[in-house]
């Protein structure tokens, strides 16, 4: 049994004037324990709203359907009553921009106990010797629970959120962008880290990111959104060798070679607006391999491989 | 640990000069007025000599320096002269109306702390409804109302039917009776309870409104997001995260009301005629009594400076990132 799926996953923000913008168009994935999962896509194609949507955490103007099944059970149905009890102990988030995901009036430390004693696993003393464990395990010193964000390095207050993240040993995490706003070096001490800790924990981990480098470094799965929808997914090898979607062709075109021997290419164009309903393929006015029917009708779901999956008329490979 | 000692030390230092600018400037506006105390005198048998004599007796004929000096000396060491009218050390002279305000002011702060932050938190949570609504209208309505105008509708509306009095700070008969400690307790809470509710009516329009939107700030960042995450409740967020980040603004303001009210309780305590510090203030005008006066609103000045230097204390309790 998976240890998170999502099924046909929708969100719908209202906006002014009573038009909607649909952000996430009918997602699917499915994670076993110790996989990662690189979700990668340009900015504004719905990869946070995706998660938030996962966690429940969306804004009273989001409206969102589908199925998020944590070990077979459906959290998303009975709203903040069903999902409340998983959050933290069975599925926990490191945010986006986590640098102020910290309550600035609290020690780091409290911070971090406090999903132990709503849940119920630790309280008092025992709960600040989990603490010092939890900060040790990302490479700060124990002691430091008692001081306050501000007096972190941005690089520490990202381990501080993996450690709080990790408080109730969750079975999957999701991290949305853990690395970037940080320099280089960390970025890597910190992608590092979490990939031992995956592998460690045997955790299920989402990790958001328009870098496909580091995707293909860290994850052993990949999705690829555009426009609210996935493109394609399946193994980070298949997407890299074998792409069925020409969207992730152009994006591993589009990335910097290590060996520096491709000049590095842009893929033209933008992608439509997600508050009018589109016709056909998406990526169509941007493809290089449009078609016939591709203006006109919505791609359907196609497999070659168990898992690897994908959203294009073209039946050949990309 | 932080550099506390050294912040306390640095705004007590701030605190005092800014009280020595103050009597400096309380020297300088005085003296600027039209008139003395000779031309309140307007007997008819006062000779220019005897307004000679009188200038002399209170030293107004001496340089102004020399005033000065002297003027900063004496309030240093506590003495702030002696009322033109009752002749009576200026201190134990305000000691008394400042007693009776104090306890109405502070009612009314309290009433308008406890029900302004909790109809200001409960209208952010609620942001949009029926309830959040109501609160930011009337917080709006009350707190643009000109204060005389809203005790005049007090004195109207609500004294008859509640049965309270409208004047003064006691019942003069009740004394005769001797009747013990409890019912003049009584009767003093009667009389302060409508200057009170004015005042408390006008801040809690304004304690409404600042607690909706800073609640509805500190709602708005990312912890508050972490803190759902965390599977924590409503009130727990709140409770834990919310308030404390945004009364960070709202300690300020209250301490700073604090120290204003004193001297806006002029018009309140016109109104109800209650012998409190505005009151008093108002009469000294009138009299033209300097030496009041002057105390009166350094008096002022001083509780303004305090209560700022105590919400730069409280700030630093309640802030860990207040170190410099
Ligand atoms: N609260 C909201 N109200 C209305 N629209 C929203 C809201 N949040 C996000 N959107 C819209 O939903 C779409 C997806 O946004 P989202 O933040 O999920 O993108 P993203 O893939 O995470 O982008 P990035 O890489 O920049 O973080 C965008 O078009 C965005 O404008
Ligand atoms: S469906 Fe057509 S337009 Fe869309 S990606 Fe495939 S080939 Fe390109
Ligand atoms: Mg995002």
């Amino acid at each position: 049994m998976s240890a998170l799926a999502v099924e046909d996953l929708h969100v719908w923000f209202d906006l002014p004037g009573g038009r909607e913008l649909h952000a996430v168009q009918g997602i699917d994935l499915a994670l076993e324990p110790g996989e990662r999962l690189g979700l990668v896509g340009e900015s504004g194609c719905g990869k946070t709203t995706a998660i938030l949507a996962m966690m429940g955490l969306l804004p009273p103007s989001a409206s969102v359907a589908g199925r998020v099944l944590l070990a077979g059970g459906d959290i998303l149905a009975g709203g903040d009553r069903t999902m409340r009890p998983h959050r933290w102990t069975d599925i926990a988030m490191v945010f986006q921009g986590a640098m102020n995901a910290f309550d600035p009036v609290r020690t780091v430390g409290d911070q971090i106990a406090e999903p132990l004693e709503r849940a119920g696993l630790a309280a008092g003393r025992a709960a600040r010797t989990r603490t010092a464990e939890l900060l040790e395990l990302v490479g700060i010193s124990g002691e430091r629970q008692d001081r306050y964000p501000h007096e972190f390095s941005g690089g520490m207050r990202q381990r501080a959120a993996i450690a709080m993240a990790l408080a109730c040993e969750p079975k999957v995490l999701l991290a949305d962008e853990p690395t970037t706003a940080l320099d280089v070096m960390v970025q890597a001490q910190i992608l590092e880290l979490l990939v031992r800790l995956t592998d460690e924990l045997g955790l299920a981990m989402v990790l958001v990111t328009h870098d496909l480098p580091l995707v293909s470094q860290a994850c052993t799965h990949a999705a690829v959104m555009y426009a609210g929808r996935i493109a394609e997914t399946g193994t980070t090898r298949e997407l890299h060798h074998a792409p069925l979607h020409p969207y992730t062709r152009m994006l591993f075109e589009a990335t910097p070679d290590l060996r520096g021997t491709d000049a590095v290419r842009s893929i033209p164009g933008a992608p439509p607006r997600l508050d009018e309903p589109t016709v056909g393929c998406p990526f169509q006015p941007r493809c290089d391999r449009a078609f016939g029917p591709c203006a006109t009708t919505r791609p359907p779901r196609r497999t070659t491989e168990p898992g690897h999956l994908t959203h294009c008329h073209l039946e050949g490979g990309a | 640990m932080r550099a506390g000692w050294s912040y306390v030390g640095r705004r007590a230092l701030f605190a005092l000069i800014t009280i020595l600018v103050a009597i400096s400037l309380n020297f300088v506006l005085f003296r600027l007025a039209p008139g003395d105390r000779t031309s309140a005198l307007r007997c008819q048998g006062c000779t220019q000599e005897f307004k000679a004599q009188v200038r002399a007796e209170f030293g107004l004929d001496r340089s102004v320096p020399e005033q000065y000096l002297v003027y900063v000396k004496e309030t240093a060491t506590g003495n702030l002269g002696r009322s033109f009218v009752t002749q009576q050390p200026v201190l134990a002279e305000l000691w008394k109306p400042v007693r009776n305000t104090i306890p109405m002011v502070l009612l009314g702060t309290l009433f308008a702390i406890s029900l302004g932050l909790t109809l200001g938190v409960v209208s952010a949570w609620r942001r949009g409804t029926i309830t959040d609504r109501t609160s930011v209208w009337s917080g709006l309505l009350l707190y643009s109302l000109p204060t005389q105008w809203l005790a005049l509708m007090l004195i109207f509306y609500a004294a008859g039917p509640l049965g309270l009095p409208t004047s003064d700070i006691a019942d003069p008969y009740l004394a005769y009776e001797n009747p013990g400690w409890w019912p003049e307790l009584v009767d003093r809470l009667q009389h302060m309870v409508l200057p009170a509710a004015t005042i408390g009516l006008v801040l809690f329009g304004e304690y409404t409104l600042i607690t909706r939107s800073s609640m509805l700030e500190a709602l708005g960042e990312d912890y508050i997001l972490t803190a759902r995450a965390k599977g924590l409740s409503n009130w727990q967020i709140v409770r834990r995260h919310a308030l404390r980040n945004s009364l960070l603004p709202i300690v300020t303001l209250i301490f700073l009301s604090l120290g204003f009210i004193l001297g806006g309780a002029i018009l309140i305590e016109t109104v109800f005629n209650y012998p409190g510090i505005g009151l008093q203030l108002y009469e000294s005008v009138t009299e033209r009594d300097y030496p009041m006066l002057q105390g009166g609103f350094l008096l002022l000045t001083v509780s303004v400076i305090l209560m700022n230097f105590l919400a730069d204390l409280l700030y630093f309790r309640l802030d860990p990132r207040v170190t410099e």
